[in-house]
């Protein structure tokens, strides 16, 4: 106990300053909730939004390991009662724990994610309910997202290196390792996993239309990379991946077992249009005056989130086929599909919407392609990306979905080609 | 949403007309027009000027245009009352369709008739047995009906 005790009450001060954070300051990246376009269906309030910029603290708040101690009873253990003193345990047995002591970090800047409205918790992620099951009064029943889920710590100095560990800090700035958490000490090692486990997947290649899947990986609590468990909390770890790592890199996604994080880094970040150029690229589209081939109405794409108010200028797409008409009701069908008057092809009719959330698109090009079945509107290689990617889903499956509402997409290929009836003037 | 979309249909016949046709409302009744199609180069109606009526439905586009001939015309998918045999102002509708379109189908019928679906069977016999016969009084029609 004498190593804690001369590292004494670090003054931690950090907490405080690090919350402060100017806008003027260095962005090291985003963090952004998979399948919101852009805002809560809530609305964005506070620490509760549907993507989180992570700045330069004022302070530096990193934590990094520093002691470890073996205790009888880790309640009782002077780390784990000092609320300034941040503390990992690993309870072995039932009178027997390891307490990793944690002393700060001057090149660090620590961001905690997770359920917890608790002051430690900088980004509160619900689970994401997908935008085909959303109604009115949506609440999850039982959440799979652990209160303290995870946390990055990011270095102050270039090139901001970021890195994702398993669990966070509580407001006693302690993480506990129950009896039943898969955790193992060897050698001077100690290290576990958590219930529900952090999962990390880099596409190759990066966040480009280029790039291809990757693997998806543990995280553990100190950081190192192991294969999936046979299920999500199944108790048995595999042997750990020496050769990866828990760094961040722009396009990294982060599974924390009910919502799916993606990592732009502010670098990266430039590959995707600005808000300006967006609402450029939509002004192109709408410039060929799309029009309705049935109403000869023009049609208006809306560059900004939800639906335009004027209801006959709203386009909507044939999911089957790909062309663009305003609303109408004519060629339904008893099963609620629809015949296409163009091409005569029977299939779902649904209202093309926007993909505004840009940091989930790969490149600044026309979003002339939508997602099926939700119609999100977004470029070729955007759709193309996300078609391709598997999200993490119930204990052990995988499923891709639209980046901007979260539904499941149709098997292949999940998106289509927009045809517009346009340039007729 | 008949009357705003056969206004539209006017003014894109009035900037973009298809080639050999005309079409406009008779009188101040937007739901009736009348029509011209010049006998397209490659047939026995060259030289000849055929006139059709057009009768929007109230629910137009959701259901086709009543188009038929004035003019009278030798052809197997037209008959005597100027009625027209075309899949697209019957069971292959759709609302994506325009007059302009339809009429530039009119034509192409003229130009190709359609002798398996015939309105007129002693005419598609004709037409399938002794080509020149049909092709002489196809033209004799034109001149005595059409110019």
């Amino acid at each position: 106990m004498s190593a804690l005790e001369a590292s004494g009450p670090v003054t931690q001060t950090c907490k405080e300053g690090g919350r402060q954070q100017s806008s003027g300051s260095i962005k090291f990246g985003e963090l952004i909730i998979l399948g919101y376009n852009g805002h809560l269906v809530s609305g964005d309030k506070g620490r509760r939004r549907s993507k989180f910029i992570l700045r330069k603290k004022s302070v530096a708040n990193g934590v990094k390991p520093f002691k470890k101690h073996i205790v009888k009873n880790p309640q009782a253990s002077q780390a784990v009662q000092n609320c300034q003193q941040h503390s990992v345990s690993y309870t072995l047995s039932r009178n027997q724990a390891v307490v990793v002591v944690y002393t700060r970090d001057e090149d660090t800047d620590m961001f905690q994610i997770g359920r917890s409205s608790e002051n430690p918790i900088d980004f509160v992620v619900m689970d994401t309910i997908p935008g085909n099951q959303r109604s009115a009064g949506d609440n999850v029943a039982q959440s799979t997202i652990s209160r303290f889920a995870c946390r990055i710590l990011v270095d102050r100095n270039p090139p901001y290196t970021a890195r994702v560990y398993a669990a966070g800090f509580d407001s006693s700035s302690n993480i506990f390792l129950g009896e039943k958490a898969v955790k193992w000490y060897a050698g001077e090692e100690i290290d576990g996993l958590t219930t529900n486990g952090v999962f990390i997947m880099h596409p190759q290649g990066g966040f480009s239309s280029s790039s291809k899947p990757g693997v998806w990986r543990e995280v553990s609590v100190g950081g190192s990379v192991y294969p999936l468990r046979d299920s999500r909390s199944a108790p048995l770890k595999n042997n750990q991946i020496v050769d990866e790592d828990n760094i961040l890199h722009d396009g990294t996604l982060i599974d924390l077992c009910g919502a799916t994080l993606l990592w732009r880094s502010a670098l990266g970040l430039i590959s995707s249009p600005s808000e300006q150029e967006f609402a450029k690229l939509v002004g192109t589209m709408n410039a060929g005056r799309p029009q309705c081939p049935v109403g000869l109405m023009t049609l208006v794409l809306p560059h900004k989130r939800g639906t335009l108010g004027v209801v006959d200028k709203q386009p909507f797409v044939y999911l089957k086929c790909g062309h663009v008409h305003g609303h109408h009701e004519w060629g339904q069908k008893e099963d609620n599909s629809r015949t296409c008057p163009i091409c005569l092809t029977d299939g779902p009719f649904i209202k093309l919407q926007m993909g505004c959330e840009l940091s989930l698109c790969v490149d600044s090009a026309l979003p002339s392609y939508c997602f099926s079945p939700c119609g999100h509107m977004a470029s070729e290689n955007t759709v193309r990306f996300w078609c391709q990617v598997s999200v993490p889903h119930g204990s052990q499956g995988f499923r891709a979905l639209c980046p901007f509402c979260a539904c499941p997409l149709d098997s292949y290929p999940g998106f289509l080609k927009l045809i517009f009836q346009d340039h007729t003037d | 949403m008949a009357l705003k979309r056969i206004t539209k249909e006017l003014a894109d016949l009035g900037r973009d007309p298809p080639a050999q046709c005309s079409a406009g409302p008779v009188g101040d009744d937007l739901f009736h027009w009348q029509a011209t199609i010049m006998g397209p180069p490659e047939s026995p109606y060259t030289g000849g000027v055929f006139f059709l009526t057009i009768h929007f439905p109230t629910d137009y586009p959701f259901k086709p245009p009543k188009v038929a001939f004035t003019t009278r015309i030798y052809h197997p998918n037209i008959n005597s009352n100027g009625s027209i045999c075309l899949d697209i102002l019957r069971s292959q509708w759709s609302p994506a369709l325009t007059i302009s379109k339809v009429l530039l189908s009119i034509c192409s019928l003229l130009t190709d008739p359609n002798p398996e679906d015939p309105l007129v069977p002693e005419i598609a016999r004709v037409y399938k047995t002794d080509r020149p016969k049909y092709e002489t009084t196809a033209k004799e029609w034109t001149s005595k009906y059409a110019m």
